[in-house]
């Protein structure tokens, strides 16, 4: 007899469903989605493509430049590359809306190029990634990443050690 | 009366996992079960070997989506075991937590389940609407209803502030009363105690027997919780009371699962109020695994689960063997269901929460 009330309490407070899709659903701040990458904040340490378990992430060598590759379509959302990337290259958003017809299924990655350039230290070609933060203290300031990004890896290290830090 | 053979699944109205059972009745009365494995056999244990450590808590995640907390937890903790990796008190806290709030939602499925094979429809809709709050609590502190992605090796990936523990709280809160209620159902109403009690009764005898484990075990009157027996996470420094009953029946089974989403519910408060500040993993760039060999287990929200991994030079292990909690428990079905009524079933099967997806990976 004791469901009864409760029977009638669930019928006056009425449908908990929500009319989706035609009224927006309630997604939380921290709902783990679709992801978004930022190229000025890559650092090139392929980080992310270790941890992917599906393999949605590819890094690959073009004559551009270093190719990030990402499929929507294969990603699972459990946000290791989010957790494991160095610079916060690459989030999570909110954004869960990823329905869309099979012609535009090529369309649902993002491709960008860490693009090769000639270091301003010695000339040698090299990719214009941001530094990898890690272990740097002081922290870089951001006039520092800008300079870092256009040095090779040599000149890096060296730029590094005259300010006085370990990496 | 006469003889004859039925077969029950692997799709069934009743079941809830793809299970065979080819079951000699006379009349309505179960004389002899055969159980058929293998339908969602999906290789997993051949994959893990295939992907590196750090992939493989991803892989071990999504081998079964209720126990989504308990496989990379003791996954994380084998690994950590052969890196000799210490992980910090905060995130054994927050283990703790994830693993409680995944524990309530779990054990709730299952009862509400039960109301469902019952033929109590609105008391299944009910159960899953007082559990979709827990869905809801993992969405908003993990970002997922069911991977809820906690863990990983050496510490979590997730932290709560204390604007998340007051809306952690205030859930629980409102939790608390719902489950109550919930619970005198299930303890008094005449419709669920007369398909449930006497039914499917598993003896403390015969449960030691089959070694069964998890809320059958302690169903059946046996007193084995990981959490207690061999703490992990920081279960060690928690209160946890161990629910026991004697019957053994189905209804003991449901009863112990509700008492147990009940306490879960008091040891995330807990957690809360003994939640040091801190780290939330051991080191900020990903260990590196040396050659070894582990085991660890936890408590699952179906029992015992034990991982054994083994590591070489290589990124990828070369061995993970899991002993899943529904192995053992599925077992114990044959005796369970010996001399029941064809009608009964169902009920019986899904009183042990049978996990497929986990037993044949």
């Amino acid at each position: 007899m004791n469901f009864l009330k409760i029977f009638v309490r669930n019928l006056v407070k009425g449908p908990s469903t929500i009319p989706f899709p035609f009224a927006p659903a309630w997604t939380p701040e921290r709902m783990r989605g679709r992801i978004q990458f930022k190229l000025q904040s890559c650092t090139g340490c392929r980080a992310c493509e270790q941890v992917c378990a599906p393999g949605a992430i590819r890094f690959d060598k073009t004559p551009e430049g270093l190719r990030f590759m990402r499929w929507h379509n294969t990603c699972v959302f459990c946000g290791m590359c989010e957790f494991y990337c160095p610079t916060d290259a690459i989030s999570q958003s909110d954004d869960w809306h990823m329905a869309h017809a099979v012609g535009e299924k090529y369309g649902m990655a993002i491709r960008e190029v860490i693009p090769y350039i000639a270091c301003t230290g010695c000339g040698m070609k090299t990719l214009a990634s941001a530094p990898n933060p890690v272990g740097v203290a002081p922290p870089f300031t951001p006039e520092e990443i800008e300079q870092q990004r256009n040095l090779c890896p040599a000149c890096r290290k060296k730029a590094l050690a005259e300010r006085g830090v370990q990496s | 009366m006469s003889n004859f053979t039925i077969p029950v699944g692997p799709l069934h109205v009743a079941l809830e996992e793809p299970m065979y059972f080819r079951i000699d009745v006379h009349g309505e009365t179960v004389n002899n079960v055969t159980i058929t494995a293998g339908h969602v056999h999906r290789g997993v244990e051949y994959l893990i070997t295939k992907r590196n450590v750090f992939q493989n808590v991803v892989l071990t995640e999504r081998i079964c989506s209720l126990c989504s907390n308990s496989h990379p937890q003791a996954y994380s903790m084998a690994i950590e075991q052969i890196a000799g990796i210490r992980i910090p008190a905060r995130a054994e806290y927050l283990r703790a937590i994830a693993d409680e709030i995944k524990r309530v939602a779990s054990h709730l499925f299952n009862v509400g389940v039960l109301a469902h094979l019952v033929g109590f429809e609105s008391l299944f809709m009910h159960v899953m609407e007082v559990r979709e709050r827990m869905q809801d609590v993992k969405e908003s502190i993990f970002g997922n209803r069911m991977d809820i992605g906690a863990n990983t090796i050496g510490g979590v990936r997730y932290d709560i502030d204390p604007e998340r523990i007051g809306y952690l709280r205030e859930q629980l809160a409102a939790l608390v009363p719902e489950v109550d209620e919930i619970i005198e159902i299930y303890r008094t109403d005449s419709s669920i105690l007369r398909r449930t009690r006497g039914i499917g009764v598993l003896s403390y005898d015969d449960a030691i027997d089959c070694g069964v484990v998890g809320p059958v075990a302690r169903a059946a009157g046996i007193e084995y919780d990981v959490r207690v027996k061999a703490p992990y996470a920081a279960y060690d420094r928690l209160d946890v009371p161990v629910h026991v009953l004697k019957d053994g029946d189905v209804w003991s089974r449901a009863m112990i699962r509700l008492m147990e989403a009940r306490t879960a519910i008091d040891l995330i408060h807990q957690c809360l109020d003994g939640l040091p500040d801190g780290p939330t993993v051991a080191m900020d760039e990903r260990p590196a695994i040396p050659p070894g060999e582990a085991i660890a287990k936890c408590e699952a929200p179906r029992g015992e689960l034990i991982y054994y991994v083994r590591m070489t030079d290589s990124p990828k292990p070369e061995r993970v063997k899991w002993r899943v909690p529904s192995f053992l428990n599925w077992d114990a079905l044959g005796i369970m269901l010996r001399q029941a009524k064809v009608s009964d079933i169902a009920i019986i099967v899904n009183s042990i929460d049978p996990c497929i997806s986990c037993t044949e990976r």
